[in-house]
């Protein structure tokens, strides 16, 4: 399936509300396109990459922002285990205190894995589509323009990857034995189904792989293919998206 | 009809007379144009395609009705370049391509305008102009030539994408934790919101200055940034992050809340004081997919920065071994005082670029010997077979 394909297919798994902040790679698409055919050329290319310049910006913007929010969510939830902890509960209460929290450190992680991954379908087309244009103008805006993407703050993902790790080893310390697999695993699986970001992560890992698979354009630098243990559990949660697209 | 063309260049050039200093002034400054869209605007008004007009644009067509034509074409020229980023000229280009779509485009055109080309021109101008416009020119004839004229001018312009270097510092590069927008045209377009970055360590000074407040409730943004003592911090960035704090906290984690209560509620009479403890099969499920996207894409982040690290390195190779190798006859532009630019600079597609294939449309300015002997060594053609993008520079170097 083409780059193109496979992100709208993306777009439509993922969260509602960031399927907007995706990056236009059909339009981009069109310009490079509107280039080829010989048009004033000076032009459309001149919109390309003004176009480029407002997606990374849209980008920014957006990471930047969530970025923000998790930031604060991450010290809310950390308050909330400290002040379960304090009020030192019965086992009863606790027990239903850490199944909410739990909940919630899960899909928080859940979440800023959605963000990461946002950065890099976004980081793939730009590549992409920058090669498109270098083969089509013969120019040489890959390279430089890419680097100059690494160094946005929608790819600069460290605090991110950083605050996922601190979940999970909240998670590993709050609830240490978490490693059992039972008969019951499917029918769970059924229902952590139903919840969009376990379906977005899903999606996310699927996408993933598709696109590692290797195409004709496969160069030095495109990346290796991509080998996920689980690999045949994974598909049998990839169900088609239950929301409507208008 | 041909009695028009003469004047029509005389005055272009009248308008244009700084066509190549405007361009080089034009991507980092917003010229006369609306900050939001500086970059494209001042392009697209040096090169005066006169391309995307809105023809919602009603200064422009008042402007219209007051001139003859010959002047009139002048204030055309002149009035588009204000008019041009009203509508949003890529969606206009977009638009644009689908009519030339529909109309069967599918030569190469070349300076030389042939007649299909004008008669899509024409097509592509009725769509865009506006009513009145149309009326004044009276003749689509007249408007043809004009479109053919404004189409020589474009050909004959200085190349715009060699200032591609000034375009890309545009780009806004962000290091440390608060930056005002770096360069230029992101300060006019980023007006009062230079773009800051929170950490975890600022929202921990927040955090405790809002404590010391009283509580978000009654933290003033005022004193928050007083208590931070931030450099640089300012007193916007406060309050919008305190009014994200507040939300947070009235709304805690409630994304799959509020969506699955139903869900939870049913969970919970599952739990023996066993299991309780520990996470719900659901979610331990939910966390193992979690962990795993998050360690692939860790570890494909990594793998792409040392992708373009190698090809960074790759191409100072090149620049070298030009250098060395045929120091008379190479590119006195390629003196990489910035390497990452020289490639932009110099238009050398296939053979400066490690890894583009060498395609038969590159337009090879220099045709040096010694370089497309190491183009082709490395093209990635041969390397199809390496599926591990680290093996590439061996590869390589052994060419050389």
């Amino acid at each position: 399936m083409k780059f193109g394909k496979r992100l709208k297919k993306h777009i439509e798994e993922t969260l509602p509300e960031w399927r907007d902040k995706f990056l236009s790679y059909k339009d981009l698409k069109k310009l490079v396109r509107l280039i080829s055919s010989g048009q004033p050329s000076s032009v459309v290319e001149a919109a390309f990459i003004q176009l480029l310049d407002a997606e990374i910006d849209k980008f920014n913007a957006f990471f930047v922002e969530q970025e923000e929010e998790f930031i604060i969510r991450q010290k809310e939830l950390q308050e909330r285990i400290k002040r379960v902890m304090e009020s030192q509960p019965s086992e009863a209460e606790y027990a239903k205190e850490m199944s909410k929290i739990s909940k919630d450190i899960v899909n928080f992680h859940g979440e800023m894995v959605l963000l990461e991954n946002y950065s890099s379908i976004n980081y793939t087309g730009l590549a992409k589509i920058l090669k498109k244009y270098d083969k089509q103008t013969g120019r040489l805006l890959r390279l430089p323009f890419i680097e100059k993407v690494l160094e946005q703050p929608f790819f600069t993902t460290e605090i991110i990857s950083k605050l996922v790790k601190e979940c999970e080893s909240t998670i590993d310390l709050l609830f240490p034995a978490s490693d059992q697999k039972s008969q019951q695993g499917e029918k769970k699986a059924l229902v952590a189904m139903e919840q969009t970001i376990f379906r977005s992560t899903v999606a996310a890992l699927m996408t993933m792989q598709e696109l590692r698979k290797g195409s004709s354009t496969y160069g030095q630098f495109s990346l290796p293919p991509l080998s996920l243990p689980d690999m045949d559990l994974l598909q049998s949660f990839h169900l088609p998206s239950p929301i409507p697209i208008l | 009809m041909s009695s028009s063309l003469p004047i029509i260049p005389t005055s272009m050039e009248d308008n244009f007379p700084k066509l190549p200093d405007a361009q080089q002034v034009s991507v980092g400054r917003g010229t006369r144009s609306n900050p939001v869209a500086p970059h494209y605007a001042s392009l697209i008004s040096n090169t005066s395609f006169a391309g995307p007009l809105s023809s919602s644009s009603p200064s422009f067509s008042s402007d219209v009705h007051h001139s003859s034509f010959s002047s009139h074409e002048r204030n055309f020229i002149a009035r588009s370049t204000e008019v041009m980023w009203c509508a949003d000229p890529i969606q206009d280009i977009l638009e644009y391509s689908n009519n030339v779509t529909k109309g069967n485009y599918q030569e190469q055109s070349s300076s030389v305008m042939l007649p299909d080309d004008i008669t899509r021109q024409d097509e592509w101008w009725t769509d865009m102009m506006n009513e009145d416009w149309k009326e004044l020119l009276n003749d689509t004839t007249a408007s043809e030539s004009q479109a053919k004229a404004v189409y020589k001018e474009v050909q004959t312009s200085a190349d715009i994408p060699v200032k591609q270097p000034q375009i890309h510092q545009s780009i806004p590069s962000q290091s440390g934790e608060v930056c005002a927008a770096p360069s230029s045209s992101s300060a006019v377009s980023a007006a009062a919101k230079p773009r800051m970055r929170w950490t975890p360590e600022l929202h921990e000074s927040f955090v405790e200055a809002v404590n010391q407040l009283g509580g978000s409730e009654k933290a003033t943004p005022k004193g928050i940034l007083k208590l931070m003592k931030v450099e640089g911090l300012t007193i916007y960035q406060v309050k919008s992050h305190l009014q994200k704090y507040r939300t947070t906290r009235h709304k805690p984690d409630s994304l799959e809340g509020s969506l699955k209560k139903a869900t939870s509620a049913d969970e919970i009479p599952s739990l023996n004081l066993k299991t309780s403890f520990d996470l719900t099969e659901a979610l331990q499920l939910q966390m193992e997919v979690q962990k795993q996207l998050h360690e692939q894409l860790e570890i494909q982040r990594n793998l792409q920065l040392r992708i373009e690290e190698q090809g960074r390195y790759l191409q100072l190779m090149f620049e070298k071994q030009s250098k060395l190798q045929v120091p008379s006859t190479s590119d006195p532009s390629t003196v990489p005082s910035d390497l990452t630019y020289s490639a932009a600079k110099v238009d050398l597609p296939g053979s400066s670029q490690a890894g583009t294939e060498v395609s038969a449309d590159a337009k090879v300015i220099d045709g040096s010997s010694n370089k497309q002997q190491m183009t082709e060594s490395c093209n990635p053609v041969d390397n199809k077979a390496n599926i591990v993008a680290g093996s590439h520079s061996s590869q390589c170097k052994g060419g050389a």
